[in-house]
Protein backbone atom coordinates (compact mmCIF):
# COMPACT_ATOMS: atom_id res chain seq x y z
CA UNK A 1 0.00 0.00 0.00
CA UNK A 2 1.68 3.10 -1.17
CA UNK A 3 -0.15 6.31 0.65
CA UNK A 4 1.26 9.97 -0.61
CA UNK A 5 2.09 12.07 2.44
CA UNK A 6 -1.69 14.21 1.42
CA UNK A 7 -3.34 10.36 1.78
CA UNK A 8 -1.72 9.98 4.97
CA UNK A 9 -2.25 13.79 6.32
CA UNK A 10 -6.35 13.26 5.17
CA UNK A 11 -6.60 10.16 7.43
CA UNK A 12 -4.74 11.49 10.20
CA UNK A 13 -7.49 14.72 10.01
CA UNK A 14 -10.24 12.10 10.02
CA UNK A 15 -8.36 10.43 13.03
CA UNK A 16 -8.21 13.37 14.77
CA UNK A 17 -12.35 14.34 13.87
CA UNK A 18 -13.26 10.44 14.84
CA UNK A 19 -11.07 10.76 18.45
CA UNK A 20 -11.85 14.21 19.09
CA UNK A 21 -16.08 13.42 18.79
CA UNK A 22 -14.95 9.99 20.79
CA UNK A 23 -13.02 12.21 23.71
CA UNK A 24 -16.04 14.70 24.32
CA UNK A 25 -18.48 11.92 24.59
CA UNK A 26 -16.46 10.22 26.98
CA UNK A 27 -15.87 13.50 28.75
CA UNK A 28 -19.51 14.05 29.31
CA UNK A 29 -19.32 10.54 30.55
CA UNK A 30 -16.86 10.50 33.36
CA UNK A 31 -17.51 14.21 34.03
CA UNK A 32 -13.80 15.68 33.65
CA UNK A 33 -11.75 16.98 30.48
CA UNK A 34 -10.13 14.54 28.34
CA UNK A 35 -7.66 15.28 26.17
CA UNK A 36 -5.93 13.98 22.90
CA UNK A 37 -2.36 13.65 20.91
CA UNK A 38 -2.12 14.29 18.25
CA UNK A 39 -3.43 10.98 16.12
CA UNK A 40 -0.74 8.77 13.71
CA UNK A 41 -1.34 7.67 10.34
CA UNK A 42 0.83 4.44 9.80
CA UNK A 43 1.27 2.55 6.85
CA UNK A 44 3.81 -0.55 7.84
CA UNK A 45 4.42 -4.29 7.13
CA UNK A 46 2.26 -6.37 9.49
CA UNK A 47 4.85 -7.56 11.56
CA UNK A 48 6.07 -4.29 11.97
CA UNK A 49 2.40 -2.76 12.88
CA UNK A 50 2.05 -4.92 15.75
CA UNK A 51 5.46 -3.28 17.05
CA UNK A 52 4.10 0.18 16.54
CA UNK A 53 1.64 -0.12 18.53
CA UNK A 54 3.46 -1.60 22.02
CA UNK A 55 5.18 -4.25 23.48
CA UNK A 56 3.67 -7.53 22.04
CA UNK A 57 4.04 -9.10 25.44
CA UNK A 58 2.34 -6.38 27.39
CA UNK A 59 -0.92 -6.98 29.30
CA UNK A 60 -3.45 -4.67 28.32
CA UNK A 61 -7.33 -4.67 28.63
CA UNK A 62 -8.71 -4.12 25.25
CA UNK A 63 -12.04 -3.34 23.70
CA UNK A 64 -12.89 -4.43 19.78
CA UNK A 65 -15.20 -3.05 17.96
CA UNK A 66 -16.06 -4.21 14.42
CA UNK A 67 -16.97 -1.60 11.81
CA UNK A 68 -19.34 -2.66 9.30
CA UNK A 69 -21.62 -1.34 6.07
CA UNK A 70 -19.33 0.95 3.32
CA UNK A 71 -15.79 -0.09 4.59
CA UNK A 72 -15.06 -3.30 6.85
CA UNK A 73 -12.65 -1.89 10.04
CA UNK A 74 -12.22 -2.75 13.20
CA UNK A 75 -11.83 -0.27 16.30
CA UNK A 76 -9.65 -1.45 19.27
CA UNK A 77 -9.22 0.72 22.18
CA UNK A 78 -6.03 -0.45 24.61
CA UNK A 79 -5.76 0.21 28.12
CA UNK A 80 -2.67 -0.90 30.36
CA UNK A 81 -3.47 -2.10 33.46
CA UNK A 82 -3.41 0.91 35.86
CA UNK A 83 -5.68 3.05 33.34
CA UNK A 84 -8.65 0.07 33.03
CA UNK A 85 -8.53 0.03 36.97
CA UNK A 86 -8.99 3.96 37.22
CA UNK A 87 -11.46 4.32 34.13
CA UNK A 88 -13.69 1.35 36.00
CA UNK A 89 -13.44 3.57 39.61
CA UNK A 90 -13.95 6.96 37.64
CA UNK A 91 -17.03 5.16 36.76
CA UNK A 92 -18.26 3.98 40.42
CA UNK A 93 -16.90 0.18 38.99
CA UNK A 94 -14.85 -1.80 41.32
CA UNK A 95 -12.03 -2.84 39.24
CA UNK A 96 -11.20 -5.82 41.16
CA UNK A 97 -14.40 -7.73 39.80
CA UNK A 98 -12.91 -8.61 36.52
CA UNK A 99 -16.55 -9.57 35.10
CA UNK A 100 -17.86 -6.36 36.24
CA UNK A 101 -14.93 -4.47 34.75
CA UNK A 102 -15.04 -5.93 31.44
CA UNK A 103 -18.24 -4.80 31.34
CA UNK A 104 -17.95 -1.37 32.03
CA UNK A 105 -14.98 -0.76 29.54
CA UNK A 106 -16.81 -2.49 26.56
CA UNK A 107 -19.43 0.30 27.61
CA UNK A 108 -16.74 3.19 27.57
CA UNK A 109 -15.85 1.27 24.20
CA UNK A 110 -19.40 1.05 22.80
CA UNK A 111 -19.82 5.02 23.15
CA UNK A 112 -16.30 5.98 21.94
CA UNK A 113 -16.52 3.73 19.07
CA UNK A 114 -20.20 4.63 17.63
CA UNK A 115 -18.77 8.62 18.62
CA UNK A 116 -15.50 8.17 16.69
CA UNK A 117 -16.98 6.23 13.85
CA UNK A 118 -20.04 7.99 13.51
CA UNK A 119 -17.75 11.29 12.81
CA UNK A 120 -15.75 9.45 10.82
CA UNK A 121 -18.65 8.04 8.36
CA UNK A 122 -20.09 11.91 8.34
CA UNK A 123 -16.93 13.79 7.53
CA UNK A 124 -16.09 10.76 4.56
CA UNK A 125 -20.03 10.40 3.74
CA UNK A 126 -19.80 6.52 4.53
CA UNK A 127 -22.70 4.59 5.93
CA UNK A 128 -20.43 2.93 9.18
CA UNK A 129 -22.41 0.78 11.79
CA UNK A 130 -20.59 -0.69 14.98
CA UNK A 131 -20.97 -4.26 15.66
CA UNK A 132 -21.36 -4.79 19.75
CA UNK A 133 -17.78 -4.39 21.33
CA UNK A 134 -16.02 -7.55 22.87
CA UNK A 135 -14.00 -6.63 25.88
CA UNK A 136 -10.90 -8.69 26.68
CA UNK A 137 -7.42 -9.05 29.00
CA UNK A 138 -4.85 -10.52 27.34
CA UNK A 139 -1.50 -9.90 25.55
CA UNK A 140 -1.28 -6.61 23.12
CA UNK A 141 0.50 -8.70 20.22
CA UNK A 142 -2.25 -11.46 20.44
CA UNK A 143 -5.26 -8.89 20.38
CA UNK A 144 -3.73 -6.70 17.96
CA UNK A 145 -2.34 -9.45 15.25
CA UNK A 146 -5.82 -10.82 15.42
CA UNK A 147 -7.92 -7.21 14.85
CA UNK A 148 -4.90 -7.36 11.39
CA UNK A 149 -5.20 -10.52 10.33
CA UNK A 150 -8.45 -10.19 9.34
CA UNK A 151 -7.26 -6.72 7.78
CA UNK A 152 -4.52 -8.45 5.57
CA UNK A 153 -5.75 -10.91 3.49
CA UNK A 154 -5.03 -8.98 0.07
CA UNK A 155 -2.15 -7.44 1.65
CA UNK A 156 0.92 -7.57 3.60
CA UNK A 157 0.82 -3.56 4.91
CA UNK A 158 -1.41 -2.45 7.48
CA UNK A 159 -2.78 1.12 7.79
CA UNK A 160 -3.09 1.97 11.38
CA UNK A 161 -5.02 5.35 12.55
CA UNK A 162 -3.52 5.40 16.30
CA UNK A 163 -4.81 8.53 18.54
CA UNK A 164 -4.23 8.62 22.07
CA UNK A 165 -6.56 9.95 24.91
CA UNK A 166 -5.89 11.15 28.30
CA UNK A 167 -7.96 11.89 31.03
CA UNK A 168 -7.22 14.99 32.85
CA UNK A 169 -6.23 14.67 36.50
CA UNK A 170 -6.21 11.08 36.78
CA UNK A 171 -4.28 7.89 36.04
CA UNK A 172 -5.61 6.86 32.86
CA UNK A 173 -4.30 7.35 29.05
CA UNK A 174 -5.26 5.03 26.39
CA UNK A 175 -4.78 4.40 22.71
CA UNK A 176 -7.69 4.02 20.15
CA UNK A 177 -6.81 2.15 17.09
CA UNK A 178 -8.75 2.26 13.66
CA UNK A 179 -7.74 -0.82 11.43
CA UNK A 180 -9.64 -0.96 7.91
CA UNK A 181 -9.53 -3.57 5.59
CA UNK A 182 -7.11 -2.63 2.25
CA UNK A 183 -10.44 -2.02 0.35
CA UNK A 184 -12.03 0.52 3.78
CA UNK A 185 -8.72 2.24 3.26
CA UNK A 186 -9.41 2.99 -0.62
CA UNK A 187 -13.39 3.70 0.47
CA UNK A 188 -12.00 6.01 3.37
CA UNK A 189 -9.95 7.86 0.73
CA UNK A 190 -12.23 8.47 -2.11
CA UNK A 191 -14.84 9.65 0.46
CA UNK A 192 -12.03 12.13 1.13
CA UNK A 193 -11.69 12.97 -2.29
CA UNK A 194 -7.96 11.67 -1.96
CA UNK A 195 -7.95 8.32 -4.13
CA UNK A 196 -6.68 9.81 -7.15
CA UNK A 197 -3.68 11.45 -5.40
CA UNK A 198 -1.75 8.57 -5.47
CA UNK B 1 21.83 -15.75 24.73
CA UNK B 2 20.18 -14.55 21.29
CA UNK B 3 16.38 -14.40 21.11
CA UNK B 4 15.83 -14.50 17.25
CA UNK B 5 11.64 -12.84 16.78
CA UNK B 6 8.74 -14.78 14.52
CA UNK B 7 6.57 -11.44 14.29
CA UNK B 8 3.83 -11.80 12.20
CA UNK B 9 4.11 -13.16 8.79
CA UNK B 10 7.90 -14.25 9.55
CA UNK B 11 9.74 -17.40 9.97
CA UNK B 12 13.18 -18.09 12.05
CA UNK B 13 15.54 -20.57 12.07
CA UNK B 14 18.94 -21.65 13.76
CA UNK B 15 21.08 -24.45 14.86
CA UNK B 16 23.03 -22.59 17.29
CA UNK B 17 22.94 -23.73 20.64
CA UNK B 18 22.52 -20.08 22.18
CA UNK B 19 19.78 -19.14 20.11
CA UNK B 20 15.61 -19.31 21.20
CA UNK B 21 13.14 -18.96 18.68
CA UNK B 22 10.51 -16.69 19.84
CA UNK B 23 6.72 -15.50 18.27
CA UNK B 24 5.23 -13.49 20.64
CA UNK B 25 1.67 -12.80 21.51
CA UNK B 26 -0.28 -15.35 18.87
CA UNK B 27 -3.94 -14.90 18.97
CA UNK B 28 -5.64 -16.24 16.14
CA UNK B 29 -1.93 -16.47 14.51
CA UNK B 30 -0.48 -19.99 14.66
CA UNK B 31 3.15 -20.64 15.74
CA UNK B 32 4.24 -23.80 14.01
CA UNK B 33 7.92 -25.26 15.51
CA UNK B 34 9.69 -27.54 13.33
CA UNK B 35 12.06 -29.52 15.35
CA UNK B 36 14.85 -32.17 14.19
CA UNK B 37 15.58 -34.97 16.21
CA UNK B 38 18.40 -35.75 14.34
CA UNK B 39 19.96 -32.31 15.13
CA UNK B 40 19.58 -29.07 16.75
CA UNK B 41 18.36 -27.43 13.25
CA UNK B 42 14.89 -26.01 14.41
CA UNK B 43 12.67 -23.62 12.73
CA UNK B 44 9.55 -21.15 13.86
CA UNK B 45 6.50 -19.77 11.74
CA UNK B 46 4.15 -17.18 12.73
CA UNK B 47 1.08 -17.53 10.46
CA UNK B 48 -1.73 -15.56 10.05
CA UNK B 49 -4.20 -16.63 7.57
CA UNK B 50 -4.95 -19.55 6.59
CA UNK B 51 -5.11 -19.64 2.40
CA UNK B 52 -2.24 -17.84 0.70
CA UNK B 53 -4.15 -15.55 -3.07
CA UNK B 54 -2.04 -15.59 -6.20
CA UNK B 55 1.05 -13.32 -6.58
CA UNK B 56 1.77 -13.18 -2.76
CA UNK B 57 5.31 -12.22 -1.66
CA UNK B 58 5.53 -13.10 2.01
CA UNK B 59 4.98 -17.12 1.99
CA UNK B 60 5.43 -16.74 6.06
CA UNK B 61 2.18 -15.59 5.88
CA UNK B 62 -0.04 -18.10 4.71
CA UNK B 63 -0.56 -21.72 6.23
CA UNK B 64 -0.48 -22.99 2.87
CA UNK B 65 2.98 -21.38 1.71
CA UNK B 66 4.71 -20.99 5.46
CA UNK B 67 4.73 -24.39 5.83
CA UNK B 68 6.83 -25.75 2.50
CA UNK B 69 8.91 -22.66 3.25
CA UNK B 70 9.93 -23.33 7.16
CA UNK B 71 10.94 -26.79 5.81
CA UNK B 72 12.63 -25.59 2.96
CA UNK B 73 14.96 -22.74 5.67
CA UNK B 74 15.13 -25.63 8.20
CA UNK B 75 16.74 -28.24 5.37
CA UNK B 76 18.91 -25.68 4.02
CA UNK B 77 20.70 -25.34 7.60
CA UNK B 78 20.72 -29.31 7.55
CA UNK B 79 17.64 -30.74 9.15
CA UNK B 80 16.97 -34.32 8.57
CA UNK B 81 14.10 -34.83 6.44
CA UNK B 82 13.01 -37.70 8.67
CA UNK B 83 13.52 -36.77 11.77
CA UNK B 84 10.92 -33.80 11.67
CA UNK B 85 8.36 -32.96 13.69
CA UNK B 86 6.03 -29.84 14.63
CA UNK B 87 4.59 -28.52 17.41
CA UNK B 88 1.58 -25.96 17.10
CA UNK B 89 0.49 -23.12 19.72
CA UNK B 90 -2.08 -20.37 19.01
CA UNK B 91 -5.28 -20.30 16.96
CA UNK B 92 -7.21 -19.41 19.65
CA UNK B 93 -10.59 -16.81 19.21
CA UNK B 94 -9.87 -13.56 20.71
CA UNK B 95 -12.67 -11.61 20.14
CA UNK B 96 -16.79 -12.63 20.85
CA UNK B 97 -17.80 -10.48 17.84
CA UNK B 98 -16.26 -9.16 14.65
CA UNK B 99 -14.14 -10.55 11.57
CA UNK B 100 -11.78 -12.28 13.57
CA UNK B 101 -14.59 -15.09 14.89
CA UNK B 102 -13.12 -17.88 12.78
CA UNK B 103 -9.72 -17.08 12.00
CA UNK B 104 -7.95 -19.25 14.63
CA UNK B 105 -10.24 -22.42 14.27
CA UNK B 106 -9.38 -22.56 10.44
CA UNK B 107 -5.72 -21.58 10.75
CA UNK B 108 -5.03 -24.30 12.80
CA UNK B 109 -6.75 -26.71 9.79
CA UNK B 110 -4.99 -25.46 7.25
CA UNK B 111 -1.53 -25.65 9.16
CA UNK B 112 -2.62 -29.30 9.94
CA UNK B 113 -3.37 -30.19 6.20
CA UNK B 114 -0.22 -28.41 5.03
CA UNK B 115 2.01 -30.26 7.34
CA UNK B 116 -0.12 -33.60 6.46
CA UNK B 117 0.72 -33.04 2.92
CA UNK B 118 4.61 -32.15 3.73
CA UNK B 119 4.90 -35.80 5.53
CA UNK B 120 5.37 -34.08 8.74
CA UNK B 121 3.51 -35.58 12.05
CA UNK B 122 2.53 -33.17 14.53
CA UNK B 123 3.52 -34.12 17.90
CA UNK B 124 2.02 -31.50 20.35
CA UNK B 125 -0.86 -28.88 19.75
CA UNK B 126 -1.42 -26.44 22.57
CA UNK B 127 -4.48 -24.56 20.38
CA UNK B 128 -7.51 -22.85 20.38
CA UNK B 129 -8.88 -21.75 23.57
CA UNK B 130 -9.89 -17.58 24.03
CA UNK B 131 -6.19 -16.67 25.34
CA UNK B 132 -3.58 -15.32 23.24
CA UNK B 133 -0.17 -17.52 24.27
CA UNK B 134 4.02 -16.30 23.42
CA UNK B 135 6.05 -19.16 22.57
CA UNK B 136 9.81 -20.00 22.63
CA UNK B 137 12.21 -22.92 20.93
CA UNK B 138 15.04 -23.24 23.06
CA UNK B 139 17.70 -24.90 20.34
CA UNK B 140 20.50 -25.67 23.02
CA UNK B 141 17.64 -27.48 25.35
CA UNK B 142 15.29 -28.70 22.58
CA UNK B 143 12.54 -27.68 25.03
CA UNK B 144 9.62 -26.32 23.55
CA UNK B 145 7.67 -23.43 25.94
CA UNK B 146 4.20 -21.51 25.74
CA UNK B 147 2.72 -18.66 27.94
CA UNK B 148 -0.17 -17.77 28.07
CA UNK B 149 -1.09 -14.09 29.52
CA UNK B 150 -1.28 -14.33 33.60
CA UNK B 151 0.32 -17.51 34.28
CA UNK B 152 3.43 -19.17 34.43
CA UNK B 153 5.60 -19.97 31.19
CA UNK B 154 5.15 -24.32 31.09
CA UNK B 155 7.25 -26.65 28.80
CA UNK B 156 5.01 -28.28 25.91
CA UNK B 157 7.74 -30.77 23.89
CA UNK B 158 10.68 -31.65 23.45
CA UNK B 159 12.99 -31.86 20.42
CA UNK B 160 13.75 -35.42 20.80
CA UNK B 161 10.99 -37.53 24.09
CA UNK B 162 12.55 -41.13 22.88
CA UNK B 163 16.06 -39.51 23.65
CA UNK B 164 15.00 -37.75 27.00
CA UNK B 165 13.66 -41.07 28.16
CA UNK B 166 16.76 -42.84 27.59
CA UNK B 167 18.61 -40.33 29.82
CA UNK B 168 16.17 -40.59 32.48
Amino acid sequence: MELNEMQLDGLREIANIGSGTAATALSSMLGRAVDLNVPKALALELADAVDAVGTPDADVTAVVLGVMGDLDATVVLLFDPTSAETICSLLGVDPADPEMALSALGEVGNILGSSYIGAMGQMAGLELEPSPPAAVSDMLGAIVATALAATAVDTDFALLLDSEMLVEDAECAFGVLFVPSSEGVGRLLTGLGLAEAA
Amino acid sequence: MAELMARMAEIAVSRHEADVLVALGLGSCIGIALLDRASLVAGLAHVVLPESRPGGTTPGKFADTAVPELVRRVSGLGGSASGLHAVLVGGAQMFSAGAALDIGRRNELAVKAALATAGIPVTTTLTGGNAGRTMRVHIGTGLVTCKQAGSREQTIAVRDAGRLRAAA
